[in-house]
């Protein structure tokens, strides 16, 4: 399908960076979709790609978050050489939390996810020395240009852009590769994957490493936006609300993940100015989605493009929908 | 009746033994399979048939006995190593990439032996020329040419019966293991599919399991009858065929004939 | 004398746990559905606790109440929106019981606040056990004994009788079930209330001893995935091995350690993971 093109895909996202500053008013929550986006897009290439759902993406993210803090705030590295070392942890993390992970199948390993996302939350907490416990580390400095820092949210919005449009096209890219046709057929099929001679395990813990890369990465990016590096980054409800955004967007594409991020970011922000209890309203949220959007709102573009172009949804070297029960695989 | 080790052998097993908890499933069984050679694994339900191909596939490990590829020992390798080395399989049930096309299938069982190649995060699928051009020559072979951008999940059963044997061919394997390459065809399709398994002795050493006698006396160069884990006989087809313990074994006239 | 105290605590912890896990252990047996509310069920079961003993009820009427209470609204969600989700791969078992925990946790929050609160021990148990230097709160040492002969009794019910063979065979295949003539749909709805009101209990028994808040139910869910990740699923022994030696570890650091133990729970689990992939009495 077209839509699912990546030079489509990548046009979209130029899009995306330049309409938002006409349709939200705050830089802020422009920024933030975009950081969303790339972390739910991280998220995305486990889950859509090769069939992992990670409980643990919050681990990536808080790592991220407090690197920037860290580095920022106690040494003398600049924003530059801080973002790649976001992005190196963050593979390092990936790859213990995942080559561990990996070790079950299926739910078990749902739940190890969730169980490390609990032990990274209380390592942080425990060690505040280091992260600042409940309070986080506090007055995270924007980047520098040209001598003046991006204290407009909208001058920063302009440098997550940026990054955004190079972080995603280089996911695209690795989607589009062997690499990332291997990942789907892993999702698609484990055992015959293995069987034609892909080390299963080995293309695994590569998802998570990219996946746990782009993910502290943007996980910088939001300490420097909020300028705070707050223990709620690597928080159990960090994990779940990727999750959700990634499940929402729907898992055919990668640019379902920032359809999923802003869904969920702009519900959030409305609703929470409603009723401070709007979460029991995303509980049901959830429950319609489960039962009725299987596909995700991407699903629901997919099917409108279909109407409009009166095509039949061709069969597609993409990943084609949620339904990776690898439950049933692990037996 | 075993055939002594020469250097033609492709496959050696020696004593290859697997149990489970206590349960033998597979004792003391030799085989030499010789290089290009057509060679069939047959017996009743239970002999260990199975459990004999994921031990050679390297899906279980062994509990005693040594396999050995080319004369070189592959007992202690994983699967997806014994893939590097030119062991490739095909399943009893189908066991494809259905969402994707057939195409990908092939491309991805020929990108299947260099699999390292395939974490380059930056390459192009379709810059492996090699494996491109082996999936054009799979699809000639299996007369997929003209579905190869279907669904394999898709095709006719008998196309994705000959897909599921694509899958081991487009390793290029020194030895090929098929898992009842017949089950649940129709008699058309298992022409086809006994041409095609013939055809391949030319360049691969061939081993299967069958049920269909027609197609195992006709092609095989060499049957070997299991039965309750352990090696009964060994021999030409016409030899095992008339093989008083065989006939016991299968009690009756299960082993007829000529062809299907 | 400390550690002896905390040990003890460790095991009444440890009972709790137990509990937890065996509960999710026998919804994932029969069901192979993971109940991400598991946690939220053991919450509203605390504050359920926490209601009818401020409004003056007994603590003895109150705690099987809230357990049967948690069992009915489980009962009734399994059987008006669960059972409708069974079919679909797991990601959707996940996001509707992940849905159905934020309702509950949301709910807790507007109907008590978010502040939580302290149950009082009933008065029948209030006070001390002294023994020479030894002192130890008498709940405590009822909330050991009862939740032992309640592990003793789950066992003899799922090993033993007929109810607990059909809860295991379901687990084996559904579809024979219903060809002997078991009403399937019955048996799910009633395991599933079963397995909840047992995280119910759980948080009853616990609401005495460490209060109420809002947020325990993430906490309860994410030990009781330790705790069967430790223990391996689908293992009774496990899950009991287990259990205790997660509250063990947790007590005993709380004293070595106060600000780390919580953490050492998650680090025992990557210890386990590690050394034996499977768990400790793991099958699968």
């Amino acid at each position: 399908m077209l839509i699912n093109k990546p030079f489509f895909q990548f046009g979209l996202v130029v899009l995306t960076v330049l309409a938002l500053p006409f349709f939200l008013r705050s830089g802020i929550m422009a920024s933030e979709i975009l950081i969303y986006g790339m972390v739910v897009a991280a998220s995305n290439l486990l889950l859509g790609y090769t069939g992992l759902l990670s409980f643990g993406q919050g681990i990536f993210f808080g790592t991220g978050s407090y690197l920037a803090g860290i580095v920022l705030t106690r040494t003398g590295v600049p924003v530059g050489l801080m973002l790649p070392m976001a992005a190196v942890l963050g593979t390092v993390i990936a790859t213990l939390v995942g080559g561990l992970s990996i070790r079950r199948q299926g739910v078990y390993f749902v739940m190890l996810t969730l169980a490390f996302s609990q032990l990274f939350y209380f390592l942080a907490y425990t060690f505040s020395d280091l992260t600042g416990g409940d309070n986080g580390l506090l007055d995270v400095p924007r980047p520098m240009l040209n001598g003046e820092q991006l204290v407009d949210p909208w001058s920063y919005y302009a440098y997550v852009g940026v990054c955004f449009v190079l972080v995603f096209a280089a996911m695209l890219l690795v989607t589009q590769s062997t690499f990332g046709r291997t990942l789907i057929a892993v999702r698609e099929n484990e055992e015959r994957a293995a069987a034609i001679g892909f080390p299963v395990r080995v293309f695994k813990i590569a998802a998570f490493a990219i996946s746990g890369a782009v993910t502290a990465f943007a996980g910088a990016l939001h300490a420097m936006l909020i300028g705070v590096a707050p223990l709620s980054s690597i928080e159990y409800h960090t994990s779940e609300i990727i999750l959700v955004m990634t499940i929402i967007g729907g898992s055919s594409s990668l640019y379902a993940s920032v359809l999923g991020a802003s869904f969920y970011l702009l519900m959030a922000d409305t609703l929470s100015s409603i009723w401070p209890r709007w979460l029991l309203l995303l509980g049901l949220v959830l429950v319609v989605v489960a039962l009725f959007l299987q596909k995700g709102l991407w699903g629901l573009v997919e099917k409108i493009y279909a109407l409009l172009t009166h095509n039949r949804i061709p069969p597609e070297v993409e990943p084609s929908d949620l339904g990776t029960d690898t439950t049933a695989k692990g037996e | 009746m075993t055939q002594t080790a020469s250097t033609t052998d492709a496959l050696v097993t020696k004593g290859l033994g697997v149990s489970y908890n206590k349960f033998v499933a597979l004792a003391d069984v030799d085989l030499n399979i010789r290089e290009n050679s057509v060679h069939s694994i047959i017996g009743p339900n239970g002999a260990g048939k199975t459990t004999l191909f994921h031990a050679l596939t390297g899906r279980v490990r062994p509990s005693s006995g040594k396999i050995t590829l080319g004369g070189r020992d592959i007992t202690n390798l994983s699967d997806n190593e014994r893939v590097r080395r030119g062991i490739a399989r095909s399943f009893q049930v189908t066991s494809l990439f259905p969402d994707l096309s057939v195409h990908e299938n092939l491309r991805l069982a020929a990108q299947g032996r260099t699999p390292w190649q395939a974490l380059a995060m930056w390459r192009r699928a379709e810059s492996n020329h090699e494996a491109m051009a082996t999936v054009d020559e799979m699809l000639a072979r299996l007369s997929l040419t003209r579905v190869a951008t279907r669904a394999a999940g898709e095709l006719a059963h008998g196309q994705q019966r000959r897909l599921e044997v694509g899958m081991a061919m487009a390793a290029r394997p020194r030895v090929i293991l098929m898992d009842e390459p017949t089950s649940g065809m129709g008699i058309d399709d298992i022409e086809t599919m006994k041409d095609l398994i013939q055809g391949l002795a030319s360049d691969h050493t061939v081993l299967f399991i069958e049920h269909n006698m027609g197609i195992v006396m006709n092609i095989s160069d060499t049957v070997t009858v299991l039965r309750l884990g352990r090696k009964l006989v060994e021999g030409p087809p016409a030899m095992v065929r008339d093989d008083p313990e065989v006939k016991k074994a299968y009690l009756g006239n299960m082993i007829t004939g000529d062809i299907a | 004398m400390i550690y002896l105290f905390q040990v003890l605590n460790g095991i009444g912890l440890g009972m709790l746990y137990f509990l937890l896990a065996v509960g999710l252990s026998i919804i994932f047996g029969l069901l192979q559905f993971v109940n991400f509310a598991h946690g939220a069920f053991y919450l509203l079961g605390a504050y359920l606790t926490y209601d009818l003993v401020e409004r003056d009820i007994s603590f003895w009427v109150a705690m099987p109440a809230a357990a049967v209470i948690v069992a009915l609204v489980a009962g009734l969600t399994e059987a008006s929106l669960l059972r409708r989700i069974y079919k679909l791969p797991h990601t959707f078992h996940i996001l509707v019981t992940v849905g159905l925990a934020l309702v509950i946790q949301e709910f807790v929050i507007v109907v008590w606040g978010p502040l939580g609160g302290s149950v009082a021990t009933p008065k029948s148990l209030a006070g001390v056990l002294i023994i020479g230097d030894f002192i130890y709160p008498y709940y405590r040492i009822f909330a050991i004994c009862f939740t032992a002969v309640l592990a003793f009794v789950l066992y003899w019910a799922l090993e033993r009788t007929r109810l607990g063979a059909i809860v295991r065979a379901g687990s084996e295949s559904t579809e024979t079930m219903a060809l002997l003539g078991y009403d399937t749909l019955r048996i799910n709805t009633a395991v599933f209330a079963f397995g909840a009101g047992l995280a119910g209990l759980a948080g009853a028994l616990a609401a005495p001893i460490r209060g109420v808040e809002p947020f325990m139910g993430v906490e309860a869910l994410s030990v009781a995935f330790v705790v069967v990740v430790i223990g391996g699923m689908g293992s009774y022994v496990g899950a009991l091995a287990a259990g205790l030696l997660v509250g063990v570890i947790q007590s005993l650091m709380a004293t070595i350690w106060p600000e780390g133990a919580r953490l050492m729970i998650y680090v025992a689990m990557a210890f386990v993971i590690v050394t034996m992939p499977r768990g400790l009495f793991g099958r699968v």
